[in-house]
C-alpha cells in the first residue's frame, strides 16, 4: 500500500486532536441533473457509518466529546473532526466506520432527501443565500461552478440510493485521500491513524479531479431576485477573476485587497465611511481551481440601492482604469504580510494553509512564500493585472429586493445594460 | 519566588515617579485552565489589567471590556451603547478620521468591537511587536474622542443599515426582538441592544458626548491582555498610555427588577416567509445563579445537537421542523431559555409548540438517563475547550467572565460546575423553569400575497 499523504501540525497546549479525510473530488463532478449528490452523499455517510443508526452515532460521537462534520465544495469533499484526546481512538474508529464503512440505510437516503428538500425552501428566508445564488447561476452559466452544491429541488427528488453509492465507491478510494491533522497528536501517531484509516478504502484509481474552465458572459447582466417587503437590498457584482496559477495572480489579490479587501479600502471608505449607504461594502477574490469571479458585496437600504450600485461601477471603472497607487501599494504590503501572522497563529490554521496548498494544487509553497511574493510585487505588475484581468464591461449584478420598488432605478443605474430579469425569489430551482 | 521578587522590584520602578495615575499595583495570580496563570493589575485611576502570558504564537490580543450596555439606556434612547460603539472608530484628538483603522491594519492587527446589554468589548489582535500601538491607540480613544455633527449622522446611517441587515429584513431576528420586548416589561432587557429605529434616528451628538463622559472612565474599564508580549514591557507602555487619565463618578445604575411573569404571554406576526415559525422563551436564571449550569446541561440535553431529544423527535422522526435552535443567557441579571423552531412545508407552528411541550413535560416528570447527561456535559466541555485555541478566544473568554460574573477563571469553574451536575439537578432546574406560567411565545405565520393565497 502507498503512504498516504499526511500533512500534521503538532501542539499540545490543549487537550484536542482535530483530523481531516480529505479528496480531491467535490461537488463538480456531481453529474448535471444529480446537483446535490456529494454533498447528500457526506451526509448519508455521517448518518449511517459502520451500519449504525444516526441516532447511535450522533450519541457516541457527542459522548466522545468530539464533533465530527462532513465537507462538500465543488472542488473538495471529506469528513473533518475534533475530538477530545482522551478519546482518540475511539473517534478514529467512527470516522473509519463513516468514511469507509457507510450503511447507506434506504429509509435514512429518504429521510435526508425530505430534509434537504425542506432545507431548500428555508434558505429562501435568507436574502444573502438568495443573492450568492442567484449570482453563481448568472456568473458561469453552463459550468459546475455555477451549479449547487445543496441541489435543486427536481435534483435532490431524483438521486438514488444507487447514485449515492456509486459517487462514495468512485471518490472514497485510497489514492484519493489527504489527511491533515493538529493538535495534541505528534507525526507517528498521526501517521499510524491516517494508514489506519486508509487501509479499509479500496485501492483504485483517484477519479479526475480537473475542472474545466468556465467561460463568462460578454456585456453587462442583471438578475433581479424580487422578494415582498424589503427594506434593505442585497447587491452582488461580479466580473471574471484570476486563477492561484496565473502569473500575476497575486498582483490582483493585492489590488483587491485595496480596492474592498479590507475595512479601510476604497469600498468601505467610500459607501460606507462616507456615505452610510451599507453596513459592509467589500470585495472578494476567492481561491479555486479554476478562474473564480471578484465580487463586490454591500447592502444599502432600498432607497440608496441604485445610487450604491452606480457609485460601486463607478469605483470599479476608475479602479481598472487608473490602478492603485505607490502608496496604497506600500499600504497593503505591510497589511498583508504582517497580518498573515493570524493565519498561521494555531496548529490548525497552519495545517489548513498546508492542506489547500495540496486540495486546490496550488503553486508549489504558495503559503509558505506567501510574505515574500507579496513583498515583491511591484506596481507596474498590479496595476498591469488589474487592466488585463477585470473587465468592467462584462459584469453581472445581482440584487434581492422588492421589484415593484426598485426595479427600475436598479435598471437605470447600469450603464449598458445588455439584459435584465427579474426572478421570484421563491422559484423552484 | 524569584519571579515574585522580580516582579516587585519591576513595580517598585514603576512606581518611583509614576503619572498622576499610573502608580500600579498586583493584586492577585489566577489559574486559567491548567496550563496558563493570570495576573491582576491595578492603575491609581481604577483601570485593571488581566495579563495572561501566552507564547503560542507571536501575536497579543488586547481587549478592553467598558462596564456599559444597553442595559445602562433609558427607554426612548436605546442602541445609545451600540452606536457608540462604532463612533469609538472614528477621529480623536491625535489621530485623524479613519486613521485607527489604518494604523491597525497596517500593523497587520485584526480589529472589532461587540455590544451586549452588560457589556462594550474593543477587541484587537496584534503581532506582539506591535503591541505599543494598540496600547497608545486604546487609552487615546477613551477619553480624546472627537465627537461631530456629520460623523454621528453618517455612523447613525450605518447603524440603521446593520438593524436592517440583522432585524428588520431576518425573519427570526424580528421575532426574536418581539419575544424580548414581550417577556420583559420592566426590565432593560426589553429593549434590543442595537436600539428601536425610531431611537437610532433621534440621536444627537450631544447625546453621544454626554454618554462618552458618563461611562467611558478608566475605572470602568478592564484590560484583558493574552500573549506573547512582555509583561514588564506591558505594564510600563500601559502605565505611560493611561496613567495620566483620572477617574471619573461613575453613574448610580438604576436597576429595574423584572417582575415574576405568572401568565403565558402570546404573540403572532406575519412575514414574508414560506413556513410557519415559533419561538418560546422560558425566563431564565442569571450567568452566575446556582441554577445556570444545570440548566445549560438540560438545554443540552434537549436541544444539544441531532442526538439531542427535541431535535430527534421534532426534526428526525417526525420530520415537523427544518430548523431548531436554543440559548441560554448568559447574562448578569436573569434572561430566557430562548428556543427557536422553523416548520418544515405547511406543519402549524401549534404543531411545533405542542410536540416541544411533551418532550419538556418529560424532563419534568422523569430523571433523565446517565448517557444523556454525559453527552451534554462533553458537548459543553468540547464548546469550552475549542474556544481557547487562540489568543483571541483566551481573552474573550476572560474578559467575559471576568466583566460579567467578576471572576476571570469562571470558565473552568463553570466547567467543574457542569460535571457535578446530577439527574435530580436536571429535573429541578426543569421543574423550576420550563413552566408555562413562566413563558413567552411568539408564532410568526407566512404572509402570502393574493396571488400566493389563491393558489
Amino acid at each position: 500500500m502507498k503512504p498516504p499523504l499526511v500533512l500534521v501540525e503538532s501542539c499540545a497546549a490543549l487537550p484536542i486532536v482535530s483530523m481531516t479525510m480529505a479528496l480531491r473530488t467535490g461537488a463538480a463532478r456531481d453529474p448535471v441533473g444529480k446537483e446535490g449528490l456529494c454533498r447528500l452523499m457526506g451526509r448519508l455517510m455521517r448518518r449511517t457509518g459502520g451500519g449504525r443508526s444516526t441516532e447511535e452515532l450522533d450519541v457516541h460521537v457527542d459522548s466522545l466529546g468530539g464533533s465530527l462534520g462532513v465537507d462538500a465544495s465543488h472542488s473538495v469533499s471529506g469528513v473533518h473532526g475534533t475530538v477530545i484526546t482522551r478519546s482518540l481512538q475511539q473517534f478514529v474508529e467512527v470516522l473509519g466506520d463513516v468514511a469507509a464503512r457507510p450503511g447507506f440505510d434506504p429509509a435514512e437516503h429518504e429521510r435526508l432527501k425530505r430534509e434537504t428538500l425542506a432545507e431548500i425552501v428555508e434558505a429562501r428566508d435568507h436574502d444573502r443565500a438568495l443573492a450568492r445564488s442567484n449570482f453563481r447561476r448568472r456568473m458561469y452559466p453552463d459550468h459546475a461552478y455555477g451549479r449547487s452544491v445543496v441541489g435543486s429541488q427536481s435534483s435532490i427528488a431524483d438521486l438514488s440510493l444507487d447514485d449515492v453509492r456509486a459517487f462514495h465507491r468512485e471518490s472514497y478510494v485510497r489514492d484519493n485521500v489527504v489527511f491533515a491533522f493538529s493538535g495534541d497528536i505528534d507525526p507517528d501517531a498521526a501517521n499510524t491513524i491516517a494508514e489506519q484509516l486508509l487501509e479499509a478504502l479500496p485501492a483504485g484509481a483517484a477519479p479526475d479531479p480537473s475542472v474545466p474552465a468556465p467561460t463568462f458572459s460578454e456585456g453587462r447582466h442583471l438578475v433581479f431576485v424580487d422578494k415582498p417587503e424589503r427594506s434593505q437590498t442585497q447587491i452582488l457584482i461580479g466580473t471574471a477573476g484570476t486563477r492561484p496559477q496565473d502569473e500575476d495572480h497575486v498582483a490582483l489579490f493585492v489590488a483587491n485587497t485595496v480596492f474592498g479587501g479590507t475595512f479601510t479600502a476604497r469600498l468601505t471608505q467610500e459607501v460606507r465611511e462616507k456615505r452610510g449607504w451599507s453596513y459592509g461594502a467589500y470585495s472578494n477574490l476567492p481561491i479555486d481551481k479554476e478562474r473564480r469571479a471578484l465580487s463586490l458585496w454591500t447592502f444599502p437600504k432600498a432607497e440608496d440601492a441604485a445610487a450604491c450600485l452606480g457609485l460601486e461601477l463607478d469605483l470599479l471603472e476608475r479602479f481598472v482604469d487608473k490602478g492603485i497607487t505607490k502608496k496604497e501599494l506600500a499600504w497593503a504590503k505591510r497589511y498583508l504580510v504582517r497580518s498573515h501572522a493570524f493565519a498561521l497563529d494555531t496548529a490548525s490554521k497552519r495545517v489548513g494553509l498546508l492542506l489547500d496548498e495540496v486540495m486546490y494544487d496550488l503553486p508549489d509553497g504558495y503559503y509558505r512564500d506567501y510574505t515574500r511574493h507579496v513583498e515583491a510585487v511591484t506596481l507596474e505588475q498590479v496595476n498591469a493585472a488589474i487592466s488585463r484581468r477585470l473587465d468592467p464591461r462584462n459584469l453581472i449584478v445581482a440584487v434581492v429586493g422588492t421589484a415593484s420598488q426598485i426595479f427600475d432605478e436598479v435598471r437605470a443605474a447600469i450603464p449598458e445594460l445588455a439584459d435584465a430579469q427579474i426572478v421570484p425569489y421563491d422559484r423552484n430551482d | 519566588m524569584k519571579k515574585n521578587s522580580a516582579r516587585t522590584k519591576r513595580l517598585d520602578r514603576l512606581n518611583e515617579r509614576p503619572p498622576p495615575h499610573g502608580a500600579v499595583e498586583h493584586i492577585e495570580s489566577f489559574a486559567f485552565g491548567p496550563e496558563l496563570i493570570g495576573e491582576r493589575f491595578r492603575f491609581g485611576n481604577g483601570l485593571q489589567l488581566l495579563f495572561v502570558k501566552d507564547d503560542s504564537a507571536p501575536v497579543t490580543a488586547y481587549h478592553t471590556w467598558y462596564r456599559v450596555g444597553s442595559r445602562h439606556e433609558s427607554r426612548g434612547k436605546t442602541g445609545l451603547a451600540h452606536l457608540f460603539e462604532h463612533l469609538m472608530f472614528k477621529e480623536t484628538e491625535n489621530f485623524g478620521a479613519g486613521e485607527f483603522d489604518r494604523r491597525l491594519e497596517e500593523a497587520g492587527a485584526e480589529s472589532n468591537a461587540g455590544t451586549w446589554f452588560d457589556w462594550t468589548h474593543y477587541h484587537v489582535a496584534i503581532p506582539t511587536s506591535h503591541i505599543g500601538l494598540i496600547v497608545r491607540l486604546e487609552a487615546e480613544r477613551m477619553t480624546r474622542l472627537i465627537l461631530k455633527d456629520p460623523q454621528v449622522a453618517s455612523e447613525k446611517e450605518v447603524v440603521a443599515n446593520e438593524r436592517r441587515y440583522r432585524v428588520d429584513d431576518d425573519v427570526e431576528s424580528t421575532a426574536s426582538e418581539l419575544l424580548w420586548a414581550t417577556a420583559f416589561t420592566t426590565h432593560a432587557y426589553h429593549s434590543p441592544t442595537i436600539g428601536w429605529m425610531q431611537d437610532i434616528d433621534g440621536f444627537t451628538t450631544e447625546d453621544c458626548v454626554a454618554f462618552y463622559r458618563t461611562f467611558y472612565a478608566p475605572n470602568n474599564a478592564t484590560l484583558i491582555v493574552v500573549g506573547s508580549v512582555s509583561e514588564a514591557a506591558l505594564l510600563s507602555k500601559i502605565q505611560t498610555a493611561y496613567g495620566h487619565i483620572p477617574p471619573s463618578t461613575l453613574p448610580f445604575e438604576d436597576v429595574r427588577p423584572e417582575p415574576s411573569q405568572t401568565d403565558e404571554r402570546r404573540r403572532e406576526i406575519l412575514q414574508p416567509t414560506q413556513s410557519d415559525k415559533v419561538l418560546i422563551g422560558y425566563k431564565s436564571p442569571a450567568l452566575g445563579d446556582f441554577d445556570h449550569p444545570a440548566l445549560c446541561v438540560l438545554n443540552e440535553v434537549l436541544f444539544g445537537g441531532r442526538a439531542s431529544r427535541v431535535h430527534s423527535r421534532l426534526v428526525r422522526e417526525l420530520e415537523l421542523a427544518t430548523d431548531l435552535r436554543s440559548f441560554v443567557s448568559p447574562f448578569r441579571d436573569p434572561g430566557l431559555l430562548e428556543i427557536f423552531a422553523s416548520a418544515r412545508g405547511t406543519h402549524s407552528a401549534e404543531l411545533l409548540l405542542d410536540t416541544i411541550d411533551r418532550e419538556l413535560a418529560s424532563v419534568r416528570h422523569e430523571a433523565v438517563r446517565e448517557d444523556e447527561l454525559a453527552r451534554a456535559k462533553a458537548r459543553l466541555e468540547l464548546g469550552l475547550v475549542a474556544g481557547l485555541e487562540t489568543a483571541d478566544g483566551k481573552a474573550s473568554t476572560v474578559g467575559f467572565y471576568e466583566v460579567v460574573l467578576g471572576r476571570p477563571n469562571a470558565a473552568f469553574e463553570r466547567l467543574d460546575a457542569v460535571r457535578s451536575v446530577t439527574a435530580s439537578d436536571v429535573v429541578r432546574v426543569a421543574r423550576r423553569y420550563l413552566l408555562e406560567s413562566n413563558r413567552t411565545l411568539v408564532l410568526v405565520r407566512p404572509n402570502k400575497t393574493e396571488a400566493e393565497a389563491a393558489q
